[in-house]
């Protein structure tokens, strides 16, 4: 849950600038601190090193990591995030595991930005400005 | 070197000698036939001794079923005939029925009246029976080439078709009678029509093997003109002197058919690995563009021309990402997971998305029937009626009646759709199903391969035909729970 006093904290990790780009901006318009990742060490810094999190939106296949270890890392390390993953090519086996995971939704690529700020939003219970 | 007997004595010893080693059976009788001589071949042939039937009656060796038999021999010898082998049954002591050549010459006395008649019988019981062996050999081989699915053709040597079997009559849709007589090369298309003569003489001249004895896979064609696969065996053969070909035809088109459709489940395969690598690597730039024009659009002025042009690129974003998903679809459809399903609650909730749509408003879909629970992934068959409904709808331009038909019987359930759209002319009918075939101005052609895989995934079934009533038919089985 978020604290009532700082904004609350997203990390966006997905080797694709330009949507880490679009998120970051949205995020940010709404009132969110966001934090980038391009792959799958920076992101575990992130969540080891850094203070917690209150979302991540998770890409599956990164140039280091193309399974769900890194999605189970997170979630051991920061199990208060909600976690919800992109994926451009999600088999159902995919979805069933990260769900199973913790994993509050799996989003399929290309998906509306906006929907998906809004379902990061609801899914830690914060209502975008 | 003088002789001990005169010379009309000697001649009767030679005669009698002659009579006696003969192998046919001779005998003499008067004219109401009283025996008068009976040789040891014919003592050997009906088994009663000379003395058993010197003065008895010809009769006891006639069977009774013939009993004007001596009759009308002995009307033929009073007219002077000769009886040539006149073949007939006679009964021998034991009773065994010996088949019998009969040799019947008048007696005459010495003026010229007939007095007797001498039989030679010639014993034929063998001869016959190998005559029925041949005979039945023979059927026996008939009704093999008879009752023989593949083709048989025999042609001479200058090509010209001597017979055919029933089996060469289905293949080619000829009768018999239309092709005997005729070059056997009217059952070859171009190029073979025209060179099997020069095949035959090159092969009669040098006695080089292409076919004979080999074998190959060759191109038929029937009396409609229409082509199929064969294989053709050709043995050599000498009658009478003569060369002869026999051509045995097996007919090749179902395994050439399952051999392509092998090769469209590789093809598919890998298409399928193909579609997974594009589409990842190509949602992963449309998600990037996606999102980043979404940003930018939110930042232009609400209403503005830019703004419009923004909301486009996202929808042509859309599209592309519609075909990657339809291709992916097709070519790496999900395997199913089979359960228990009401398929009249499947057709409702997809019929409800049909009418979802404004583009479909002027389309009436009505239901009938129902059929027990069906097997199937109710997700993947949704997929499959949309699609059948869409095109249903397209096809008749957003106006017009869909009628959807339940029934089942033991096994299977069918589902029939029928609309009242323009129907499905034959030439598309066969194309139907191939994929990247499409009669849309705008389409994949994906729609109906994708729905043919998914329900053959389904251990299901589909078949497509405009019945007279107009419209097309669509009918779809699926296996029952």
């Amino acid at each position: 849950m978020t604290k009532n006093s700082s904004p609350p904290r997203v990390l966006v990790v997905d080797d694709e600038a330009l949507i880490r780009w679009s998120l970051a901006e949205l995020f940010t318009d709404v009132g969110y601190d966001v934090t980038e990742a391009s792959d799958g060490a920076s992101a575990l810094t992130q969540v080891s090193d850094g203070e917690a999190f209150d979302a991540i939106v998770l890409d599956y296949r990164l140039p280091d990591s193309n399974d769900l270890l890194l999605l189970e890392q997170i979630r051991i390390l920061q199990p208060q995030a909600a976690v919800v993953m992109m994926t451009a090519f999600g088999t159902p086996e995919i979805t069933a595991g990260a769900l199973k995971l913790g994993a509050v939704r799996v989003v399929a690529k290309p998906f509306d930005v906006h929907d998906m700020v809004n379902l990061v939003a609801q899914a830690h219970g914060f209502k975008p400005h | 070197m003088s002789s001990p007997f005169k010379p009309q004595q000697e001649a009767e010893r030679v005669l009698a000698a002659i009579v006696e080693s003969s192998e046919d059976a001779i005998i003499a009788k008067s004219l109401d036939g009283t025996i008068l001589a009976w040789n040891s071949s014919a003592e050997r042939m009906y088994g009663y001794t000379a003395g058993e039937m010197i003065g008895r009656n010809i009769g006891v060796i006639i069977p009774p079923d013939r009993p004007t038999e001596l009759q009308d021999i002995a009307t033929r010898l009073s007219r002077g005939e000769r009886v040539q082998h006149f073949e007939t049954l006679r009964i021998a002591k034991d009773g065994r029925r010996v088949e019998v050549s009969l040799s019947v010459s008048p007696i005459k006395d010495a003026s010229g009246a007939v007095v007797g008649a001498s039989t030679v019988a010639r014993d034929i019981t063998v001869k016959n029976s190998r005559i029925r062996q041949l005979a039945d050999s023979e059927e026996r081989l008939r009704s093999i080439v008879e009752a023989a699915v593949d083709g048989i053709i025999v042609i001479d040597d200058r090509g010209v078709i001597e017979a055919v079997n029933p089996g060469a009559e289905r293949l080619f849709g000829y009768a018999a009678a239309e092709v005997c007589g005729q070059n056997v090369n009217m059952l070859m298309p171009e190029p073979y029509h025209s060179e099997h003569d020069r095949y035959m003489r090159h092969y009669l001249e040098t006695g080089e093997q292409r076919i004979i004895g080999i074998g190959r896979e060759v191109t038929a064609m029937r009396k409609d003109g229409s082509t199929f696969p064969v294989h053709l065996s050709v043995g050599e053969m000498s009658l009478d002197g003569r060369r002869k070909f026999t051509g045995i035809l097996h007919d090749l088109t179902a395994r050439v058919a399952m051999e392509e459709r092998l090769r469209e489940q590789a093809a598919l395969v890998r298409l399928g690995e193909m579609a997974a690598v594009i589409a990842h690597e190509v949602k992963n730039p449309l998600a990037a563009v996606r999102g980043a024009i979404q940003v930018i659009g939110k930042r232009l002025p609400v209403g503005s021309r830019e703004a419009t042009v923004v909301t486009d690129i996202i929808a042509r974003i859309d599209t592309l990402n519609n075909l990657v998903r339809d291709l992916l679809l097709f070519a790496r459809p999900p395997q199913p997971h089979p359960l228990p399903a009401d398929v009249r609650a499947v057709l409702t909730t997809t019929i409800e998305l049909l009418r979802a749509d404004e583009a479909h408003a002027g389309v009436r879909v009505t239901m009938a029937g129902e059929a027990p629970p069906i097997m199937a992934d109710v997700e993947l068959l949704k997929i499959v009626f949309v699609n059948l409904l869409i095109n249903s709808a397209q096809a008749m331009k957003g106006q017009g009646d869909i009628t959807i038909d339940i029934s089942a019987d033991a096994h299977l359930c069918h589902i029939v759709m029928t609309d009242t759209g323009p129907g499905v002319p034959p030439e598309v009918r066969a194309r139907l199903f191939t994929p990247f075939v499409t009669t849309k101005s705008r389409g994949t052609g994906l729609g109906l391969s994708t729905v043919r895989r998914l329900l053959e995934a389904h251990h299901g079934d589909i078949r497509v035909d405009s019945p007279d009533t107009g419209g097309a038919r669509v009918r779809v089985a699926l296996p029952l729970a």
